[in-house]
């Protein structure tokens, strides 16, 4: 090539460099990312992440599919648009009982399917049973366990009874950990306390039914279904195998679960344990209804849209797999009058820059969390369509507490104390540093415990203890030669801001500890596989984000053991959330939980590092849509506002109405 | 001609099976499921999922189902991941669209090389040549990936012209973007491979003795150099198709289309073994295909290739 076309190349790449620059510092004046020229028609268009796994609301568990659905579904509450807090849908009014281990639900009566068929409780009682029925394979059925019989049917076990006098075996004969049974003892009808006192005329005269009686007989004793692991539970409780010996084992069904359609519109549910947090728990897609006709007619081909009813405030209009889902007004729906919406198009995309692209021309109204990618903060943050609220997820460090040398508590610590959070935390921008592990802010008078605060020198100090002393070298900087540096390395999957993460966690152990810790990334799924199996050593990248708003949400990824990722299980922590759940009183039961968290970090089995922030935007026109902390919409106060002196300049107001 | 066409198909069937094998082999030994999350299911809500999809039966059971599903009813089955959707019903509804994307840049890619290359090579060293050549240079060097974002800031980011992404129909605006960067590597690779093609036909003796015949440049030129100068560019265009036609993974992506491509890579991501493997079969039939049609093609065009 010759010195004029080399020339010619340059001035021909630089063109292409100045048209970028321009229209990047052109942008930075606006006081929005990008067009904001409402759409023509009462049309929402969302980017919902993914594509959706499956439109029945039992089988995904995840938020893509929440969101969608949301308008497709309803269940007995909603979640509160800003709060999150459930508020009433299906169910009109509940009344839980004195201890809240068993909740009443009042139907509206004008609750419609979206081919006209009335809403019944029998229809709830069908979907909760299908959601916990094995073959249906329920990725949220796990959800669901806090009903009555709800887990030993999901895995298929079987109940113990005596051929002779038709008696079952009770559970607390046989296992002292069962926790004290709060229906056994408390009387059938128990709501005298609760916020709705007055009596159930409509059910008055009618007699107790035999199945609520049961209800409240002390918890039976449950086995394994197979044979394999039957003989498993029973050789390891020889007082167990005695009892056992020629009893008959019945399964488990569908019908012996705690949940009860009283008449068609008083729905009953039983619980195993005390739940006050269980109605908070019941806008989770897993408790949406699903119509038994169809589901029965078209098995999985339900969801097809020539197939589909719904119950939402939206019905499926057109569905193009990896291109648009399509929902409509459903004037079936009980309240239509406040759908404002005339349709939403959910694009089901994935690819952050893609997404963004196509807000910024104006042809998405919203987006989902965490799409603004790390590099375009800087730009989008300062818009007032960038949606920055609290939101419920964490980021941690999970420690594989298994082998040494970070079986060793003192050693674990001194990995926490030398992260500077406050510093990453400024640096990241959007997120808030965290030394527990529930998110900073979230749950309204939850005494959420403190853990240790940034402190290399006592990290330094402990490491040294625990037989892997730092040095001290001349020029200031620090090193640990005894420390075995190749049994820890840092795993993440592969993403860009993971990688910030892990780059800087290796920093700071650097830094403060004088220990280089290997990084290691890897495929999604890849990671998930090794990071569950415990096949890493040292540390792996965490993240949660609620399924409910209550602090359990998280503090119940320890509550189980081996599934956690770091191999940490401890029964008195188990023993702890037990208690604390048995509390009627919420702030009694609150205080036990943090008590709990407490003894959770103080055992550190993982890092925390920060409450993450949502970080999305959506066009000023779009009302009705709050950045709440689980990122779920409820989709019928959505509306497109013509008039440009009622946008929302800046997130919107977040206080409860 | 008709005999090697029937051994050429024999040898087809083979070759998909072992596809078939390597593919559903090394989905086996990829670590993760399709099922796994942030936090791990309960062990009994695994085992459902494995059961319902009989994960857990062993593998030479696993093997044969879905061997003999595919061979005795050209059924792939049923995704894993997209609960209720068959396979077949995916490619069906995404090879359009990826076919579309394809040929129009197949299209215009080889409209827009041979045109080039053609000129290039008739006048050779000037301007024209030249400048065909950096550009096609450029088109070969600058990847997919960083061409299309460029294309997306200037024409949808900054001009407000075109839409930046996601499929719009046929034909619609939103093909525009995506075409052009598909096109844009192969186009230079025809434009190279015309004006070598070309550069040596145009020196051989047929074409010497075509014009002392007295035949004007333009018959020439299209009668007789076209015909031997683009030999190289069929053997290179027949593969080049299939790969256009069964999705191109980046463009896909990039520009958000549902097509083939699109998914491949979620399949491969999601570790949804009945739709990688049904994907990647279709794409080895129609690379197998487009090959046999170049060999015909071949004997068409050369008088002296015979099989």
């Amino acid at each position: 090539m010759s010195k004029q076309k080399q020339i010619g190349m340059l001035l021909l790449l630089a063109s292409f460099a100045l048209v970028a620059i321009s229209c990047s510092v052109a942008s930075n004046k606006e006081p929005f990312f990008g067009k904001t020229v409402p759409p023509e028609r009462n049309i929402f268009r969302y980017v919902t992440g993914d594509e959706p796994e499956s439109l029945d609301p039992a089988i995904s568990n995840g938020q893509p599919e929440a969101r969608i659905y949301m308008a497709l579904y309803d269940g007995l509450v909603e979640y509160h648009p800003k709060t999150m807090e459930p508020e009433p849908a299906l169910a009109e009014r509940w009344k839980p009982n004195n201890d809240s281990s068993e909740f009443k639900f009042y139907l509206r009566r004008n609750g419609r399917w979206s081919n006209g068929d009335p809403i019944t409780a029998n229809d709830f009682v069908y979907s909760f049973r299908r959601a916990l029925t094995k073959e249906t394979a329920s990725r949220n059925a796990y959800l669901a366990y806090y009903i009555k019989y709800a887990q030993p049917f999901n895995e298929q076990k079987v109940f113990v009874r005596d051929p002779q006098t038709g008696q079952f075996l009770n559970a607390k004969d046989f296992d002292e950990t069962t926790p004290a049974e709060p229906l056994a003892g408390s009387p059938l009808d128990s709501t005298a306390n609760a916020e709705y006192s007055e009596p159930d005329v409509h059910l008055e005269g009618r007699p107790e039914s035999e199945f609520h009686k049961q209800m409240h007989t002390p918890l039976r004793l449950t086995l394994p279904g197979d044979a394999k692991g039957r003989t498993k539970a029973l050789d390891a409780n020889p007082k167990l195998k005695a009892a056992v010996a020629g009893k008959e084992f019945v399964p488990i069904k569908a019908e012996d679960i705690g949940v009860e359609a009283i008449d068609d519109y008083t729905l009953r549910i039983s619980l195993v344990q005390p739940g006050p947090f269980f109605v908070g728990l019941l806008a989770h897609q897993v408790f949406r209804i699903v119509p038994r006709k169809v589901v029965e007619k078209y098995g999985s081909a339900w969801t097809q849209p020539q197939h589909i009813v719904t119950c939402g405030p939206f019905k499926v209009k057109t569905w193009q797999p990896y291109d648009k889902l399509v929902v409509e007004r459903d004037p079936m729906y009980w309240d239509a009058a406040t759908v404002k919406l005339d349709e939403i198009h959910f694009y089901p995309m994935s690819d952050n820059p893609t997404i963004m692209n196509l807000y910024k021309v104006g042809e998405v109204d919203a987006v989902l969390n965490h799409t603004v990618p790390n590099a375009w903060l800087e730009v989008v943050r300062v818009k007032q369509d960038y949606m920055d609220g609290s939101e419920a997820a964490i980021n941690y460090v999970l420690i594989n507490t298994t082998q040494p040398p970070m079986n060793d508590v003192r050693v674990r610590k001194a990995f926490n104390y030398s992260i500077d959070k406050e510093a990453w935390a400024k640096w990241r921008k959007i997120v808030k540093p965290l030394t527990a592990f529930t998110p900073s802010g979230i749950f309204k008078d939850y005494p959420q415990p403190q853990g240790d605060q940034f402190n290399p020198e006592e990290g330094r100090r402990l490491l040294g203890e625990a037989g892997f002393p730092v040095i001290k070298k001349p020029d200031g900087s620090y090193s640990c030669p005894k420390f075995p540096v190749d049994q820890v390395e840092y795993i993440y999957n592969t993403q860009e801001s993971n990688k910030a993460m892990a780059e800087w966690m290796q920093a700071q152990w650097k830094q403060n500890l004088g220990i280089t810790v290997n990084l290691r990334n890897m495929e999604w799924r890849t990671f998930l596989n090794v990071r569950a199996k415990l096949e890493y050593k040292g540390f792996s990248r965490g993240a949660w984000g609620a399924d409910y708003m209550d602090p359990f949400t998280f503090l119940s990824l320890f509550y189980t053991g081996g599934e956690n990722g770091t191999g940490w299980v401890d029964p008195k922590y188990v023993a702890m959330l037990d208690e604390a759940n048995r509390m009627l009183d919420p702030k009694k039961r609150y205080e036990l939980l943090a008590k709990a968290e407490k003894f959770l970090i103080d055992a550190q089995p993982m890092i925390p590092i920060d409450t993450a922030a949502t970080n999305w935007v959506k066009k000023p026109y779009v009302k009705g849509m709050y950045p709440n902390a689980g990122s779920l919409f409820p989709w019928k106060y959505v509306y497109i506002e013509r008039d440009p002196a009622k946008w929302d300049y800046g997130v919107p107001d977040m206080t409860a109405d | 001609m008709l005999r090697f066409i029937l051994r050429r198909l024999l040898v087809t069937i083979p070759t998909i099976l072992v596809v078939i094998t390597i593919t559903w082999g090394l989905i086996k030994l990829a670590p993760g499921n399709f099922y796994s999350g942030e936090k791990r299911l309960p062990p009994a809500i695994e085992k459902a999922i494995r059961d319902k999809y009989g994960l857990d039966r062993p593998w030479y059971e696993q093997y044969g189902k879905m061997l003999w599903s595919i061979v005795r009813h050209g059924d792939f089955g049923t995704s894993l991941k997209y609960e209720g959707q068959s396979v077949n019903g995916i490619i069906r509804r995404s090879l359009p669209v990826s076919a579309a994307v394809g040929i129009l840049a197949y299209l215009l890619a080889l409209i827009v090389g041979i045109t080039a290359g053609s000129i290039a090579a008739l006048k050779q060293n000037s301007r024209w040549d030249y400048g065909s050549m950096t550009l096609a240079m450029l088109g070969i060097s600058l990847p997919n990936f960083v061409l299309g974002p460029i294309l997306v800031l200037i024409f949808s980011l900054s001009l407000y012209w075109l839409p930046p992404s996601r499929w719009g129909g046929f034909p619609s605006r939103n093909l525009i973007l995506p075409v052009i960067t598909l096109s844009a590597i192969y186009m230079a690779y025809i434009a190279r491979l015309a004006r070598a093609g070309m550069l040596e036909v145009l020196r051989s003796d047929y074409i010497r003795t075509a014009r002392a015949k007295g035949l004007s440049e333009k018959d020439v030129v299209i009668k007789h150099a076209l015909r031997g100068g683009l030999m190289p560019v069929i053997s290179y265009t027949g593969p080049a198709l299939a790969f256009l036609l069964t999705g191109t993974v980046v463009v896909e992506r990039i520009f958000a289309l549902p097509g083939l491509g699109n998914y491949f890579i979620q399949a491969s991501l999601n570790r949804d073994e009945p739709l990688l493997i049904g994907i990647v079969a279709f794409i080895a039939i129609t690379l197998l295909l487009m090959n046999l049609l170049v060999d015909i093609a071949y004997a068409y065009l050369d008088p002296r290739v015979r099989y």
